[in-house]
């Protein structure tokens, strides 16, 4: 059933846009505002998403296998991938879902990400991607090398994701201003209601669970994947095989359609067309995405989010790599906060002074 | 009271925030800053911002298709 699958990236899709769920953005404020708001959902997602894997595992419904660690690889894709989404503006999920709202520097950064990692993995670069990819140990995973249960380490993530998640929810109820509501109901949750970091990281967790027996039914024994399913996208439109579309192919497809469900229904879709600088810097950063995804074995939904949840040695250090990537970025493009006040005159930008 | 209007319509995030934040700094309290931007994101960054500074917020609305303003007031 591949279609499956198509509804799972709108679900997906939908779900991030309307949860103003995006990973670069979680990496970044850790580095730009020492804030840890938008990781800590981020984690919470790996950490619903473990419960459902291993018990999917348990029950028979998958089975989980560790292939070999390719670390080198992964800690330089990784280091790369986290580089290039400040650059891009969004990491391969959130650059699909932007597409969706109209941006079309997202929609540049979506196609030199996914020709990218088409040239890695099945094209002209795939040489040295195998090469660097064959650099490999064997141990791949910290429950089997700690020789415990995985439910071992399912309850320390939970214990922890659940600390910082606390941590966050118990400061002092700040009062946001808020759009007035113009619609009730169904219409006002899905499409108007701000969704907050946390309960749109539970509905993200769900579906990530789904993916998996949805996915494994149709013969793709993964769970949430962007980057192979991106490059089989290119090699099929350029080479007509059908037998490439695959349900993670109809996953990418979903996203898009979601996140364009969602910003048209709520108002906030609009082609906008980004100024020269943007437009080189979501070329020039998708590229990289789509080297550092195909050399690490992942984005930040393969590697960081799914990977992470099955505690692999390749998920998790993908995760470290990729927010030092994003740090590295974040300290080169983008400029530091003046702190002092009225110390350096009048802002930049301003257009009029009433 | 001044009133600054600070354009960030194009902009993707975080820069809008940086903006507002730098041109905060600038004013002196009673000061209203009206930021206009059009990146999906910052409408939940911008009154997290603001509520965490304890600026309050004497207007935000949806002026379009992808395009919102908001005014904050220093404090």
């Amino acid at each position: 059933m591949l279609i499956s699958g198509l509804f799972v990236g709108i679900a997906l899709g939908f779900a991030m846009q309307r949860g103003r769920f995006c990973v670069t953005g979680a990496f970044r404020d850790v580095w730009v505002n020492r804030n840890t708001r938008w990781l800590s959902a981020f984690l919470l997602v790996v950490a619903v998403q473990s419960v459902g894997v291993f018990a999917l595992d348990a029950l028979g419904v998958i089975h989980l296998q560790t292939p070999a660690f390719p670390w080198l690889a992964t800690i330089v894709g990784g280091f790369i991938f986290g580089f290039a989404i400040v650059l891009a503006g969004g990491c391969a999920t959130g650059t699909y879902y932007r597409s969706g709202e109209g941006l079309v520097g997202s929609w540049l950064a979506l196609i030199t990400y996914a020709l990218f990692s088409a040239i890695m993995k099945t094209g002209a670069l795939s040489g040295f991607n195998t090469a660097v990819r064959s650099v490999t140990i064997k141990e791949n995973n910290f429950y089997q090398v700690l020789g415990v249960s995985p439910w071992v380490l399912v309850a320390l993530l939970a214990v922890g994701v659940g600390l910082a998640v606390r941590h966050h929810l118990s400061k002092p109820k700040l009062k946001f201003a808020a759009l007035p509501a113009s619609r009730t109901g169904l219409a006002h949750l899905l499409f108007e209601k701000r969704w907050g970091a946390f309960g749109t990281a539970v509905v993200i967790g769900l579906i990530a669970i789904a993916a998996w027996p949805l996915s494994w039914a149709s013969g793709r024994k993964d769970g949430l994947g962007i980057t192979t399913p991106s490059s089989n996208l290119v090699n099929y439109l350029v080479s007509g095989k059908t037998s490439l579309i695959d349900w993670g192919v109809f996953l990418v497809v979903g996203i898009l359609l979601g996140s364009f469900i969602a910003a048209k229904g709520s108002g906030e879709f609009r082609v906008r067309v980004p100024d020269a600088t943007t437009v080189l810097k979501s070329l020039g950063g998708g590229a990289l995405m789509g080297i550092g995804a195909a050399l690490g074995g992942g984005c930040t939904i393969g590697n960081a989010m799914v990977q992470t949840a099955e505690f692999s040695f390749q998920g998790w250090t993908a995760l470290v790599f990729m927010l030092l990537g994003t740090g590295v970025a974040a300290k080169l493009t983008i400029p530091k906060r003046r702190s002092a006040p009225a110390s350096t005159g009048a802002p930049a930008r301003v257009l009029s002074n009433a | 009271m001044a009133k600054v209007t600070l354009e960030t319509n194009g902009e993707v995030c975080p820069f809008p925030l940086i903006e507002a934040q730098d041109a905060m700094a600038t004013l002196t309290g009673g000061d209203e800053l009206v930021i206009n931007f059009d990146c999906t994101q910052a409408t939940d960054a911008i009154p997290r911002w603001a509520a965490e500074n304890g600026y309050p917020v004497t207007d935000f609305s949806k002026t379009g298709d992808a395009e919102w303003s908001i005014t904050v007031q220093k404090a």
